[in-house]
């Protein structure tokens, strides 16, 4: 479903006067199939592209060379994408020294050198947008391979700057870009976030134990399955303003990619947004158990000791000594002691039913026929 | 019709609330605010370029200092106007320090010019709103520039198609967040400011007017927490049509 979301939301692009949707997608080490990532990366590619004639998509390089995205796809798509190679001379050493033969290339690949000058790095995205265009694909993805790379050869303000300006653009129907969160500052992360209307981001399923505290021999034979699943954690932002928050397994099969869904975590959220009301209506485990083993006054015949009735006017000491503090068994014993001073008086208190809740409003006077 | 001496159940103080705040605060007084428009309408650009408006973006700036200086001309223009201030400045900033701004990186930069736009403010007539998203700061920064703020703010999403929400809150498909008050402004004076309720949820009501509800909880002791449900209408019924 989230994966669904993902893909329908890229390929219809945004409503007029809107920016263009933004997928940000994030890896991190703890996950070993985060290194997977790419393998997402790629699989939203290729369902961008198998969508339909009108989609097309210009793919940034950095982190593999254009020709192994090309191997990838098959030929059908090879005309609705548009690949800007980062990959070969990013740094230009190999254009200062020999320039490229103009005719080695294929037509699809633009290779680009001069990565500092990000408004050069624009443009010529742009270019390659409008070509498709040209072409008749109305709505173009453009698919940066990792914003990690880029944030190598300038500096953030700038290559945020860029991204929005081709979220305004109007050829630009979307846009997504891949991100390793254990290179960067958690500025930089949220910095990303912050542009972006969807997060998807790989988490592990059996999270890293605690060396220093936790019984390691026992957590560390389960996070075997780090190594075959994944969390897929998808964070939307809808129009309404409102966010919708989707959290699935992921598994990488035989090279490609396969999603599942497992219950929500939803109602943790709730609790935490909502104030806190400061009285508990609801008792505990421990606190009924408590109100269970309690015995009623007329249930029982005590414990054999005085019962003392304080009546706040004399100390808790003299009143022991007096001879008219109730003993055992209420009123009625005190008329039998005299006769019986071995026999004890009893109250028998039947309760109505037991499954009468205290507090409860029933008025016990209520079948009186007054 | 509001009978002093009749204790209400709080469940009830809602019916009876905005009727008391028309009628008896607004009935003779002029209105001098309008919160009355409707969000369906977009800005049009013809309003920003009006005479008494002025719209820069810091967007390509590497620097805050361009801003500042137009803050203080703008702030001078007002002070040289008949010795009457009949017109209060204001200054608003979106997003102030969004990462695509080139000046994003200079926390300390950006905290001294939230602090000299502060002292200018305050000895002039003019009030100054910044909304800045928070996330993107880091924690030490974020709680200088609220350390800042003499009345701050804060919005916050709540997530969609939640059954547990839902159920907790009423009206919950016409909300659209929670705003919480965590400061509000006091000065010259030793008498702190006690809110009723801290946190409101926003609604769109009819899709048209954004409405500050206080939310539909059970009473709680003190006044840090979410109380009576009342429901405090942002928009009026007379007033100057401040139209989009």
């Amino acid at each position: 479903m989230a994966e669904g979301l993902i893909v329908r939301s890229l390929r219809d692009g945004s409503l007029p006067g809107e920016h263009a949707p933004a997928l940000c997608l994030e890896d991190s080490l703890p996950s070993p199939l985060a290194s997977h990532s790419h393998a997402v990366f790629r699989h939203l590619l290729a369902s961008l592209l198998s969508t339909g004639t009108g989609t097309a998509v210009v793919l940034v390089a950095f982190h593999r060379s254009p020709s192994f995205y090309l191997s990838l796809l098959s030929p059908t798509f090879h005309n609705s994408i548009r690949l800007l190679d980062c990959y070969s001379d990013p740094l230009a050493w190999k254009s200062n020294h020999h320039p490229p033969p103009p005719s080695h290339s294929p037509q699809n690949i633009t290779l680009l050198t001069n990565l500092n000058h990000l408004p050069h790095f624009l443009s010529s995205i742009l270019h390659l947008a409008k070509d498709l265009g040209a072409q008749g694909h109305d709505r173009v993805t453009v698919a940066i391979d990792s914003v990690t790379h880029m944030l190598r050869h300038a500096p953030l303000p700038s290559v945020l700057q860029l991204l929005t300006n081709l979220r305004c653009h109007e050829k630009i129907s979307s846009l997504f870009w891949l991100i390793h969160t254990d290179l960067h500052e958690p500025k930089v992360i949220s910095s990303f976030e912050y542009i972006s209307t969807m997060i998807a981001s790989l988490q592990p399923i059996v999270q890293l134990p605690d060396y220093a505290n936790a019984n390691i021999s026992a957590s560390i034979t389960s996070l075997e399955e780090n190594y075959s699943k994944a969390k897929f954690n998808v964070r939307l932002k809808r129009r309404n303003g409102r966010v919708k928050l989707l959290c699935e397994e992921l598994l990488i099969e035989q090279g490609s990619v396969k999603f599942s869904s497992v219950p929500s975590v939803s109602s943790v959220v709730a609790q935490n947004l909502i104030p806190k009301v400061q009285f508990n209506i609801q008792l505990s485990d421990k606190e009924r158990m408590d109100r269970a083993n309690v015995v009623l006054p007329f249930e029982h015949q005590g414990n054999g000791q005085n019962i003392e009735i304080y009546d706040g006017r004399r100390s808790l000491s003299e009143s022991q000594k007096d001879p008219s503090s109730t003993k055992i068994g209420g009123l009625s014993e005190q008329k039998r002691s005299n006769n019986n001073k071995s026999e004890k008086g009893e109250i028998h208190y039947i309760r109505d039913s037991d499954d009468e809740q205290p507090d409860s409003d029933e008025d016990p006077d209520d079948d009186l026929d007054i | 019709m509001l009978e002093k001496g009749l204790r209400i159940a709080w469940q009830y103080k809602k019916y009876f609330g905005e009727q008391t705040a028309v009628d008896s605060h607004n009935r003779d007084k002029k209105q001098e605010f309008s919160s009355d428009f409707d969000l369906r309408k977009p800005l049009e650009r013809q309003l920003l370029n009006s005479q008494n408006i002025e719209c820069i973006s810091t967007q390509d700036a590497f620097d805050l200092s361009k801003l500042q200086n137009h803050c203080l001309t703008f702030v001078s223009k007002l002070s040289m106007k008949d010795g009457i201030n009949s017109n209060a400045g204001r200054i608003a900033i979106q997003s102030l320090c969004a990462p695509q701004c080139g000046y994003f990186e200079k926390d300390w930069d950006m905290l001294s010019f939230i602090r000299s736009l502060r002292a200018t403010v305050q000895s002039s007539n003019a009030v100054a709103v910044i909304t800045f998203p928070a996330s993107v700061l880091s924690n030490s920064i974020s709680k200088r520039w609220q350390h800042l703020a003499d009345t701050l703010l804060s919005v916050r999403a709540i997530p969609d198609e939640d059954k547990d929400l839902a159920k907790l809150l009423t009206g919950y498909q016409d909300m659209l967040g929670f705003l919480h008050v965590h400061k509000v402004a006091q000065f010259n004076s030793q008498v702190p400011v006690i809110l009723d309720a801290s946190t409101y949820s926003l609604k769109l009501q009819k899709r048209k007017s954004l409405v500050l509800e206080r939310l539909n909880q059970a009473p709680v002791e003190g006044s840090s927490g979410v109380s009576y449900a009342t429901s405090g209408s942002c928009s009026s019924s007379k007033g100057s049509l401040l139209d989009f």
